[in-house]
């Protein structure tokens, strides 16, 4: 059932715009050699139908001669002719025609019923008009850019289809307050910024006054009316992305990088907290990576990242508490994507070339186990080139140690502890000493 | 102006004479601007009816060409009229059509007000209909044979009551203003040097 008040939803013939004193065309004539011209009016002319319902509709002629016959005619629904059974010959110069079960308006100009001669040519024309009255518009959400202006968003009812047009006309007023008397309605001007629906009021907004907000949604068949939303201006700030991030490697780590960024300008001059988000990607993925609550600082470090990988990394702002607000805020858009890479990892001895195992080795059965085991760890770790047995021996070595240090969890490596502790912003940061040779 | 320098009374017999220049250039100008938009009025015409819903678009459907107040289409007589005589209808024809453009317009805002395109190119269409209008009128203006006194003011444009009318109308001029300005072409085609006598 639609919400709101339904306007009537029987047959209703548009009220005909004002005539201009050379009006040509009320209704439409074909004429035909030699034979005279015939006229016809469809009745009713372009009615309004609810979904569902039933329409009688009669096409007259007349012309001259007079005496023009309704036989022959035909009608025909955008373009389709309509079975014979669902018109009748009411009189010598009317046919009639009955419609059940309207679906709804092909195109929102209307359907047009066309009332035909015998040779095919057009008599006359009607439009109909089916669809369904709006539904409630609902879930409205605003936001204010830097407290500025305030743009509003909104889902039209019943998924947006009447099949009619229907006009949406977002309404907003200061919530009157005893004294000051009603306050008068405004209506929001410039639709469709931020996608269908949604409105932009650009200027002439109060601060530490609540709005009333509602949109009002209107077609042939009713209105309908969203729920008031009540808000605060300050309560729905954004901002515009932080500038100026860059991205730099720290030294030569090589598996960190240096976010810094800028405030956003606009509401430097404002008290207010921030906090803000980093996201980063590896360049060939669409995974992005969250660092959250990195909370009013304009720096962060991001560690345990992969060595001689590009990342992009993006910043948003959130200015909550401004000027004591108390609600959560809301997040800008992302800044342009920054492009880093972190350092290539430097292992002495090691360069390009193909690993081939060595030939003529011991073929003991652990020996081979570990040179598998080893060549396996090659593929994964290191540029292999110009084998030798010292190689070898180191990874023993280094498999060695590495075992050790995987019983001792939880210990720091003293070096790391300026980058890993303290750090809000460091969601990968890890604290096993990097594979050294 | 002498005879000599541009005569459009028998420009078969004068095409020996080269015209001034500038004229050359001008009357080059705007048959380029009559051909590029004979092919934008083809395209708002196909435009048109892809938002009035079949029939219209349909092939073989031929809604009746009602005569539209204050303007006319080509007639086939004309093409034996002298050509300064052509480029005069041209010139008169192209003035009346913005408004009733204009006309079409504000009827498809409420018809179709989720098609801003084909409520653009009815805007440009009446802006490029003036426009050439004002070239032709210039051509003729250089070459002294300009209309005399006063251009009546174009009739206010012609409205339908129904919404089926409306669209048949609007039809009607969208189809009336890609004639005209297809025959405005041909008209200039004659003038330029080197084109089809």
């Amino acid at each position: 059932m639609p919400a709101g008040s339904p306007g009537p939803a029987a047959q209703s013939a548009r009220r005909p715009p004002p005539l201009l004193p050379l009006l040509l065309l009320c209704v439409l004539g074909a004429p035909r050699a030699g034979s005279g011209a015939h006229t016809a009016v469809i009745s009713p002319q372009d009615p309004t139908l609810l979904i569902g319902s039933s329409l009688q509709a009669t096409c007259s002629v007349h012309g001259d001669p007079p005496g023009a016959t309704a036989e022959g005619l035909y009608w025909t629904l955008n373009g389709r002719r309509l079975a014979p059974e669902l018109s009748r010959v009411l009189n010598a110069s009317t046919l009639a025609l009955a419609l059940a079960n309207l679906n709804g308006s092909r195109q929102q100009s209307g359907d047009n019923l066309v009332c035909h001669a015998r040779d095919g040519s057009i008599l006359a024309g009607s439009c109909l008009y089916v669809g369904l009255p709006p539904e409630k518009p609902f879930n409205i959400s605003c936001w204010s850019k830097n407290m500025k202006d305030l743009t509003c968003r909104w889902t039209p009812g019943a998924h947006g289809e009447t099949f009619l047009h229907t006009n949406y006309s977002l309404k907003y007023k200061l919530r009157s307050g005893g004294q000051k008397g009603p306050s008068c309605d405004n209506t929001c001007e410039e639709y469709h910024t931020v996608g269908p629906h949604s409105c932009h009021i650009p200027k002439d907004l109060a601060l530490f006054t609540p709005y009333e907000i509602w949109v009002e949604a209107t077609n042939r068949l009713g209105s309908a009316r969203s729920d008031v939303l009540t808000l605060d201006i300050l309560d729905v700030v954004t901002t515009d992305p932080p500038p100026d991030v860059h991205v730099s490697r720290v030294g030569g780590l090589e598996d960190q990088l240096s976010v810094r960024w800028v405030s956003p300008p606009a509401l430097k001059d404002f008290l207010f907290q921030a906090k803000y988000q980093i996201r980063y990607r590896v360049e060939d993925s669409v995974d992005w990576k969250v660092v959250d609550d990195v909370s009013n600082q304009t720096s962060c470090r991001l560690a345990g990242l992969k060595p001689g990988t590009v990342y992009f990394v993006q910043v948003r702002c959130n200015p909550f508490g401004i000027y004591g607000s108390k609600k959560a805020g809301i997040w800008s858009e992302w800044s342009h994507p920054t492009a880093a890479s972190t350092p290539r990892s430097e292992r002495p001895g090691l360069g390009g070339g193909a690993c081939e195992p060595r030939g003529g080795e011991p073929s003991s059965g652990p020996v081979r186990r570990e040179l598998k085991q080893f060549l396996g760890w090659l593929k994964k770790h290191a540029y292999c080139s110009n084998l030798s047995f010292r190689l070898y021996d180191q990874w023993r070595a280094w498999m060695q140690k590495s075992h050790k240090t995987r019983n001792q969890v939880g210990r720091r490596d003293p070096s790391r502890t300026a980058t890993c502790a303290g750090l809000a912003c460091v969601t990968m940061c890890s604290c096993v000493p990097a594979v050294s040779f | 102006m002498s005879r000599r320098e541009g005569s459009l009374e028998d420009p078969q017999a004068d095409s020996s004479v080269s015209l001034l220049p500038h004229l050359e250039a001008k009357i080059r100008q705007t048959h380029s601007l009559a051909h590029l938009l004979t092919k934008y009025a083809e395209q708002l015409l196909q435009e048109y009816v892809q938002h009035q819903g079949d029939p219209f678009g349909l092939p073989g459907f031929s809604p009746p060409r009602l005569p539209v107040a204050g303007l006319s289409a080509p007639a086939p007589s004309q093409a034996g009229l002298p050509l300064p005589e052509r480029l005069r209808l041209d010139a008169a024809a192209l003035a009346a059509l913005p408004p009733m453009l204009d006309a079409v317009r504000r009827r498809q805002a409420e018809l179709n007000p989720h098609a801003p395109r084909l409520l653009r190119h009815l805007e440009d269409a009446a802006r490029q209909a003036r426009a050439l209008g004002a070239a032709v009128e210039t051509v003729l203006a250089a070459l002294g044979a300009a209309a005399r006194g006063p251009r009546p003011e174009p009739p206010a444009a012609a409205t339908a009551a129904g919404v089926f009318p409306a669209k048949v109308l609007g039809l009607r001029v969208c189809g009336l203003y890609r004639d005209w300005v297809s025959r405005t072409e041909g008209d200039l085609s004659q003038l330029v040097p080197g084109g089809p006598a």
